[in-house]
């Protein structure tokens, strides 16, 4: 995608190509929710307003919210698939270097990349922000159930566009080799 | 504040928006007295015909010198300004009687602008009142700032639009018949159907695009003509978004830039205020109609928009 058509779906969007996702997607539905409902903003228009071009506006929104996805899920992409920032330096994921797996540090860190902070996320997932950063953080004594745990990263994980089901499948993976090693310890 | 920021220039602000009863008095006054109390020299001028009632917001009685002696025997702004027991800020008023709006004659109109813009030393802020008068609507375009307030519901919505819409054709209109092309504007829009026009903007691109030089008269003279919309007395944070929603319709349907530069929440205490006859923010200043308004005030002044993701 070239930069101008990036603008242009910003433009759409009315935002700045500087938005958070957060932001993109908080426009993406305001203004969907503006041209497909009878909102009373629009009753003062409604005269200079056809139905067709109601419905070109929302094709037209419909069509850059996709286009901006798709750019944001393609840059995680090579974020997770071939940057791996994470291989260097850090020995989270020892003999894993091949095929990332999803650690709370894995997570922060695409999360970081994406310039979104943690009360956005809270926000949209309604996850409180301590458990969200006790999720990053692998602060596994502090996490509640494996259950509710699990429904957690599934919904985190799909707030950054990642596979949730790999999310949370790896990051429950790492809570139960910590369940299993504290057993031991006692 | 953020003092490190130069403050924009432009110190004439006038606060309208079409609708009756939206809370522009109590908006203009606030406003004033927020800059005031941040050691701003302000004028509030009350132009509210047939409801010149600023100086009861204020708790002051009506004051005996007002427009109509500037009209009349030409006494000067200054003199005419009277204390409002607040200090750094003055109060000129209208006059309910003798100030028929349609009396005012357009050279009249012009030499009070005139004398408006010799203020500038000090922050002036006008109270327009509701209704799209052309009076209203001259006064309107004449503000460096044009402060738009609005309801969340659906007849202020209309006559905000229909008010802002009015006050942008009258300055296309005026600004081309300074050029001798005031028949085009009005041929255009006359034959709309024929050239299949359906709104301002694309009344505006089409003049553009047939005429070159219109384009430039046009791009220099909208340059600045930008809304400031403030949302009044919402009731769920879904109003917040009615803001954001308007500044989009303006941008689509008139071609303009807006701002939502903020929102006060419905509360109580704004009618208690006012039935003490005491300000809100002397005698409330710890309310939270009084932070937002600190917050929108702020962000008028260095022209910063509200921060919709932080609800």
């Amino acid at each position: 995608m070239t930069k101008k058509e990036l603008k242009k779906y910003f433009d759409i969007l009315e935002i700045s190509p500087e938005a958070t996702l957060m932001e993109i997607r908080s426009a993406y539905s305001r203004l969907k929710k503006l041209y497909s409902t009878d909102s009373v903003v629009i009753s003062p228009i409604e005269d200079e307003f056809s139905i067709e071009e109601r419905q070109k506006i929302l094709e037209q929104i419909e069509d850059a919210y996709t286009k901006l996805m798709e750019q944001v899920k393609e840059s995680q992409d090579r974020l997770v698939h071939h940057e791996r920032p994470f291989a260097a330096g850090h020995n989270t994921m020892e003999g894993e270097e091949a095929s990332i797996s999803y650690s709370g540090q894995v997570l922060r860190q695409i999360r970081e990349k994406m310039g979104i902070e943690l009360f956005e996320v809270s926000l949209d997932t309604k996850i409180r922000v301590e458990l969200l950063e006790n999720i990053e953080q692998e602060r596994f004594d502090d996490l509640p159930p494996e259950v509710y745990l699990k429904g957690h990263i599934i919904n985190y994980a799909n707030y950054l566009l990642l596979d949730s089901q790999k999310a949370a499948a790896d990051y429950i993976a790492r809570y139960r080799a910590w369940e299993k090693a504290n057993k031991e310890e006692k | 504040m953020s003092s490190v920021i130069a403050e924009k220039e432009g110190k004439i602000w006038a606060v309208g928006g079409g609708k009756g009863g939206t809370g522009k008095t109590f908006l203009a006054s606030s406003i004033g007295i927020y800059l005031a109390k941040s050691e701003k020299r302000v004028i509030l001028i009350d132009v509210d015909i047939g409801g010149a009632n600023l100086h009861s917001l204020l708790g002051i009685s009506r004051p005996k010198k007002c427009l109509t002696n500037f009209f009349e025997t030409g006494t000067s702004l200054s003199r005419l300004a009277v204390k409002t027991g607040i200090e750094n800020m003055s109060l000129i008023t209208g006059d309910v009687h003798s100030l028929a709006s349609d009396n005012i004659r357009f050279t009249q109109k012009l030499k009070l602008f005139r004398h408006i813009m010799k203020l500038n030393k000090q922050y002036v802020i006008i109270d327009l009142g509701g209704g799209s008068h052309n009076n209203t609507i001259d006064t309107f375009l004449m503000a460096d700032k044009k402060i738009a307030v609005l309801e969340p519901e659906i007849i202020a919505i209309e006559n905000m639009y229909h008010f802002v819409k009015n006050a942008l054709f009258r300055k296309i209109r005026m600004s081309l018949r300074s050029y001798g092309f005031k028949e085009i504007v009005e041929h255009m829009w006359e034959q709309r159907e024929k050239y299949q026009i359906k709104s301002l903007k694309e009344l505006i691109d089409s003049l553009k695009d047939s005429f070159s030089y219109i384009g430039d008269i046009l791009d220099r003279e909208l340059a600045d003509f930008r809304i400031y919309l403030v949302l009044n007395k919402i009731r769920s944070s879904q109003d917040i978004l009615i803001g954001s929603s308007m500044k989009s319709i303006f941008n689509k349907y008139l071609g303009i830039d807006a701002k939502f530069v903020g929102y006060i929440e419905y509360d109580d205490v704004v009618w208690r205020s006012i039935r003490e006859r005491r300000p809100l923010m002397l005698n409330y200043s710890l309310s939270r109609v009084a932070k937002e308004i600190g917050v929108f005030t702020e962000n008028l002044l260095y022209e910063r928009e509200m921060k919709i993701s932080r609800i």
